[in-house]
């Protein structure tokens, strides 16, 4: 639903769409009615489009939580969202001052601050809706709904990465800087892969499919992931791009994609690991998306998860992220100026 | 048109026909104009190769205002040519950058991806109304005529340079370009600039582009951003 | 990094839901490294410009000082992404109009610069909402003079 006219809908007391629907999303052999999966030339299902994946349900469950929501914790998620969407968008008093120096509010992302007017998010309207479930998290193993302990090795590796840094500040130097503030990529693990939703806004992907390639785009940071179908030779070990090298097969109806060769820097990486997507058309405005993290080096046992995509009726827009990022050069600036505040203070 | 293409040749230093020159930003020396400090230090590596250019007629014809702007632009190259800074690069310059790019081309879409900076653009089908926003890399609407792909590409920002001459043109501008395989392996790619704040008449370039055709083509990963950091920000790092 | 804890609504309004929303690990730009939660600002002031840019929009105004004189401010405002999927277009947006921002100055005091935590005209209404308060830019009422190459409204 268009968020304008789901905050007019809800401002004149209209019901929005009724917030338990039942499920679009159904595995392949369980097509209802007369709905045929369309297919491209090649008579492979067709996976193209343009898709967001952006949901009220989070990556991991929460605790106290099932697997599955029960339909009133679906309306109290749902509901919940657009309350506060509706709240927050409420006129201000014209004579407000200033706000709260340090802040009172909770409702932020790092400090205890309002940040943001609530128009800056878009985090999805719904929960996630797989085989008709409405689920409590993405991650379906273990069967937890968390992701699994880190193995002794990768503690190791993250101390050691720590200590690392511990010699620095967080804001001396740009590449210390989360990759997302550099525009290196989208924050969380948009283009991935795996491809998550982030959270926050522009979940949305572009999906082109040929015989021989699928391209899928993910609007931040404009990142292209390359699948080629087929079974090649993978990159030596020391190139690691930034979304990896993937190969992928149909199997059946399925789009199975194998990557490996994960870059550093991502969010879900190693030298071994390896990620494997699964791709199904499952309705006309639905695919559903599989994904599973196999590795040993870093994680006890392999997880894995699904995601629901949702026909997205709209374009995508460039998200032309370092040609405009005033923000790294504002952190990067501002903690200078407060060094030579304190070096200022401390000498007088 | 599926595929990995490149353009081969010296357009993106000089879409204009050109004689080598020492460096692409000069400032005057004892004898003859020298390249600037900035550049001096990459030698021939920096020195600008000779081309025929791919601008039909030979000059681009700029209205006056317009080439003073592009001379401007040639005296302070390395602080202004946003490739410098990684920047996206506009059309028709990824066409020519010195990068490859693939063709993603379906019966409902047409999807170039290019490896400069991960450019993309998502070549429309249907069109979709006047640009929205402006951007780096515009909208593109495409359509065929008999076996020529057109596009009309509009909703720039007007940042964009067309090579790393300062050849430039502003957020009006128009490319129409139309690509066009003349075999298995190659494409010819006309571009037709229009911008009436910039240029006295519409102007075309033309050059041929080629298919990759090594065993295991693809395109690589350069995301530039990272590379321009100390460039960018290396003035805010914390004491040396 | 810790995982970041965003929680909407239910704790601030009393509903009995809770929905915990766990932002990324590796998280959007941090509030805190660019902004001073410890310099408060208000603002008012008319737009003179707007860069419709991501990661985010920047919307300069025009700000009178006590002595006459005037300062141009930088608000930092949401992806114009977002904004333009809730119907909102830089070229709608109405250059001249008078807005009222409160948020939180630069952590570089020498900038004037500040991120945009509510941006309202001066009748209140969420500016980001569009003249209409519901995402629509609707009646011309509103606008001030368009910036060149208009006419996309």
């Amino acid at each position: 639903m268009r968020y304008s006219a789901l905050v007019l809908a809800i401002a004149l007391g209209i019901a929005a769409e009724g917030p338990v629907t039942p499920a679009a999303a159904q595995t392949p052999s369980q097509t209802s009615g007369d709905w045929v999966v369309p297919r491209t030339a090649d008579g492979h299902p067709d996976l193209q489009g343009n898709w967001s994946n952006a949901t009220l349900t989070p990556l991991q469950r929460p605790s106290g939580r099932a697997a599955i929501l029960t339909a009133e914790q679906v309306i109290d998620i749902e509901q919940g969202r657009e309350s506060v969407v509706v709240e927050r968008s409420v006129a201000s008093d014209p004579d407000r001052g200033a706000p709260e120096a340090g802040g009172t509010n909770p409702v932020c992302i790092d400090a205890p601050t309002t940040c943001y007017n609530e128009v800056y998010i878009d985090p999805g309207t719904r929960v996630a809706v797989v085989n008709g479930e409405p689920r409590s998290s993405l991650v379906t193993m273990p069967l937890n709904g968390r992701i699994p302990p880190l193995s002794d090795e990768a503690r190791q590796h993250r101390m050691e990465s720590s200590q690392f840094n511990s010699q620095f500040g967080q804001t001396d130097h740009p590449e210390l800087r989360p990759v997302a503030e550099r525009c290196l990529v989208s924050f969380g693990s948009n283009a991935g892969p795996p491809m998550l939703p982030n959270g926050w806004y522009n979940n949305n992907y572009t999906i082109v499919q040929t015989a021989d390639h699928v391209l899928i785009m993910a609007e931040m940071v404009h990142d292209a992931r390359i699948i080629r179908i087929g079974d090649g030779p993978r990159l030596p070990g020391h190139m690691r791009p930034w979304l990896g090298d993937s190969w992928g097969h149909w199997e059946g109806d399925v789009l199975v994609v194998e990557t490996t060769n994960l870059h550093p820097l991502q969010q879900y990486t190693s030298e071994s690991m390896k990620v494997t997507e699964r791709f199904s058309r499952v309705a006309e405005d639905a695919l559903l998306y599989e994904f599973r993290i196999d590795d040993p080096t870093t994680y006890t046992e392999p997880w894995a998860g699904q995601v629901p995509m949702k026909a997205l009726d709209d374009g995508l827009y460039e998200y032309a992220c370092h040609e405009g990022n005033y923000s790294m050069s504002n952190v990067l600036s501002g903690a200078r100026y407060q060094d030579r505040v304190e070096v200022d203070v401390s000498r007088n | 048109m599926n595929g990995i293409w490149q353009a081969l040749g010296n357009s993106h230093w000089d879409i204009e026909p050109h004689q080598a020159r020492a460096a692409l930003q000069m400032v005057p020396g004892p004898v003859v104009p020298v390249p600037a400090p900035e550049v001096v230090a990459f030698g021939a590596i920096g020195a600008v190769p000779p081309g025929m250019g791919i601008v039909l007629g030979g000059e681009i014809p700029y209205l006056p205002g317009a080439l003073a702007i592009r001379d401007a632009n040639r005296e302070n190259w390395v602080t202004l040519d946003p490739v410098v800074k990684c920047y996206l690069p506009g059309v028709p310059r990824a066409t020519y950058m010195p990068f490859p790019f693939q063709i993603f081309q379906s019966e409902s879409a047409f999807f170039i991806t290019y490896e400069y900076a991960g450019a993309d653009r998502n070549v429309y089908l249907e069109d979709p109304g006047p640009p929205q926003v402006d951007a780096w890399m515009g909208q593109s609407v495409g359509h065929w005529e008999g076996d020529t792909f057109v596009v009309e590409a509009s909703g720039f920002n007007g940042q964009a340079w067309l090579d790393r001459s300062g050849n430039h043109a502003s957020y009006q501008l128009r490319v129409t370009e139309r690509y066009t395989m003349t075999s298995p392996y190659h494409m010819l790619y006309e571009a037709t600039m229009e911008d009436p704040s910039t240029f006295s008449r519409p102007w075309t370039i033309r050059l041929p582009l080629y298919k990759h055709i090594e065993d295991g083509a693809r395109i690589g990963v350069f995301k530039c951003a990272e590379f321009v950091e100390e460039l960018l920000y290396g003035q805010y790092r914390k004491s040396p | 990094m810790t995982t970041k804890i965003l929680m909407y609504g239910a704790l601030a309004f009393g509903t009995a839901a809770f929905l915990a929303h766990a932002a990324p690990a590796v998280g959007h730009h941090a509030f805190g490294a660019e902004f001073d939660p410890d310099a408060p600002i208000r603002l008012q002031g008319k737009i003179v410009r707007v860069e419709w840019v991501n990661p985010h929009s920047w919307i300069h105004i025009e700000v009178a000082n006590d002595d006459g004189t005037s300062r141009v401010w930088m608000v930092e405002g949401g992806t114009p992404n977002v904004l333009q999927r809730r119907g909102l277009r830089r070229d709608c947006l109405p250059i001249g109009s008078e807005l009222i921002v409160d948020g939180y100055q630069a952590k570089d005091h020498s900038l004037p610069r500040a991120n945009g935590r509510d941006v309202t005209f001066t009748d209140g209404r969420k500016f980001f909402l569009g003249s209409s308060g519901t995402g629509a830019p609707e009646d011309g009422a509103e606008r001030g003079s368009l910036e060149a190459g208009g006419g996309r409204c």
